[in-house]
C-alpha cells in the first residue's frame, strides 16, 4: 500500500483569511496564535474548511504543544493563588488543540491522535497514519506539526546555551497524504527509519539513498529555526526539492542530538 | 450606571476576544447569549471572573445566572446592588 503526497502547506504559505478557514467566530476568538497557526495550515491543506468531512485520520504532533495558554494558566494559578482561573486558557492549553479543534470545524469524529514525543513526534505521527494506511484504515489522511516561540521558552533556552549556533524557531506544517496515486499527487513517502544510533552524511546515504541523484537534507534549520517539530520543515522543503532531476530526497534529523529520525521522499514522476 | 455599562463593555471586548466589535456595536439591552453576542457557557465563566475581579462581585447561587446574565444593562444593575 502506498503513502503518497498530495499536499505539503507550511504556515508561511497560508494565503486565506482567518475569517475564511476558521468560519466559526468563537472558535476563532478563543484561539491561541500557536492553535490559530496550526489550524490554518491545516484548513489550507486540506484545500477549505468543506474538506475536512473527507479525512478518516487525523494525526498531529508537537514538542511543546501550546506554550503561550501553558503559561497563561500557569501565571494566573500564581498571580491569583490558584482562585479565579480563567477557563480558556487552560482549555485551551492541551496538546492536542490543534487537531481537536480541526475535528470540531466540521464534526468529524475521525481517528485523531496527537503526539508529543520531543524532537521526533512528527516522524512518530507520520509512522502512526503510515501504520493506518498499510492496515487499511486510514485512505484520506491529514499529518501536522505545530510549535510556538515565547518570549520565556526562548529566555530560559537561551540560558542553557541551546542557541549558540542555531536560531530558535516555530512554525506549523501540514501534509495531505493518501494511499491512492491520483492526479494532484506530488510525491511518496516510501521510507520513515529511527536508526538507533546517529549516522555521517556518507553512511546515511549509502543505507537509504536509492539513486546517484538523491538529495540530502540534513539538520535544515535553515527555514523555520530550531524547534521540536522542525523536521516536518525539512520534510516540506524536501517535497518542493523533488523533480525530474533530483527524484529522491532523503531526510535526516536529530534534534539537540536526540534520536535520529530518517525519511525518504520520492518524486512520483519518477515511478512511472 | 452609564459609565459602568461603557466599562462591562470594554472588559467583555478585552476578555472574550471579541474580533470587530467595538462597544458602541454592542446594545446594552439585547441578549448576551444566544441571539445577540452568541456567547455561550464558557464565556459565562469568564463573565464570572470579570465581576469578580474587577468589582468583588460574586454571584450569590446559580439560579441568579439567568437573569443577571441577561444583558449589559442588567449586569451593571447587579454590579451596582453588590459592588464591594
Amino acid at each position: 500500500m502506498g503513502c503518497y503526497i498530495e499536499r505539503v502547506v507550511c504556515e508561511r504559505e497560508v494565503t486565506h483569511d482567518a475569517k475564511e478557514l476558521i468560519p466559526d467566530p468563537a472558535m476563532r476568538r478563543r484561539m491561541s496564535r500557536v492553535v490559530k497557526m496550526g489550524v490554518m495550515t491545516a484548513v489550507e491543506c486540506m484545500g477549505g474548511v468543506e474538506h475536512i468531512d473527507r479525512l478518516d485520520t487525523l494525526v498531529t504532533a508537537t514538542g511543546w504543544g501550546c506554550l503561550a495558554d501553558s503559561e497563561r494558566f500557569l501565571r494566573t494559578l500564581i498571580v491569583e493563588r490558584e482562585q479565579l482561573l480563567n477557563p480558556t486558557p487552560f482549555i485551551q492549553s492541551t496538546f492536542n488543540t490543534v487537531g481537536g479543534q480541526v475535528a470540531l470545524l466540521r464534526h468529524n469524529h475521525c481517528y485523531n491522535v496527537t503526539y508529543v514525543h520531543r524532537g521526533h513526534s512528527f516522524e512518530d505521527a507520520l509512522l502512526d497514519a503510515r501504520l493506518r494506511m498499510l492496515d487499511g484504515d486510514g485512505k484520506e489522511v491529514l499529518v501536522g506539526a505545530f510549535d510556538e516561540q515565547t518570549p520565556s521558552q526562548h529566555r530560559i533556552m537561551g540560558r542553557m546555551g541551546l542557541f549558540r549556533r542555531v536560531q530558535d524557531g516555530e512554525g506549523a506544517v501540514f501534509v495531505k497524504l493518501t494511499t491512492t496515486q491520483r492526479d494532484g499527487v506530488v510525491a511518496e513517502l516510501t521510507t520513515l527509519d529511527f536508526p538507533t544510533e546517529p549516522l555521517d552524511e556518507t553512511s546515511c546515504r549509502a543505507r537509504y539513498a536509492t539513486t546517484d541523484r538523491t538529495a540530502l537534507v540534513w539538520n535544515d534549520y535553515a527555514e523555520a529555526g530550531c524547534y521540536p517539530t522542525a523536521s516536518a520543515h525539512a520534510f516540506a522543503r524536501a517535497v518542493r526539492m523533488l523533480s525530474a532531476e533530483v527524484p529522491e530526497v532523503v531526510v535526516y534529523h536529530s534534534y539537540m542530538g536526540s534520536t535520529p529520525t530518517v525519511i525518504v521522499v520520492r518524486w512520483v514522476g519518477s515511478l512511472v | 450606571m452609564e459609565k459602568l455599562i461603557e466599562e462591562l463593555k470594554q472588559h467583555l471586548i478585552e476578555e472574550l476576544n471579541l474580533e470587530d466589535i467595538t462597544p458602541a456595536d454592542i446594545d446594552a439591552e439585547a441578549p448576551l447569549f444566544g441571539d445577540g453576542l452568541g456567547l455561550d457557557s464558557i464565556d459565562a465563566l469568564e463573565i464570572i471572573l470579570i465581576l469578580e475581579k474587577n468589582y468583588g462581585v460574586r454571584l450569590a447561587n446559580s439560579a441568579e445566572a439567568k437573569p443577571v446574565f441577561y444583558s449589559v444593562k442588567t449586569l451593571a444593575e447587579y454590579v451596582m446592588q453588590h459592588r464591594q
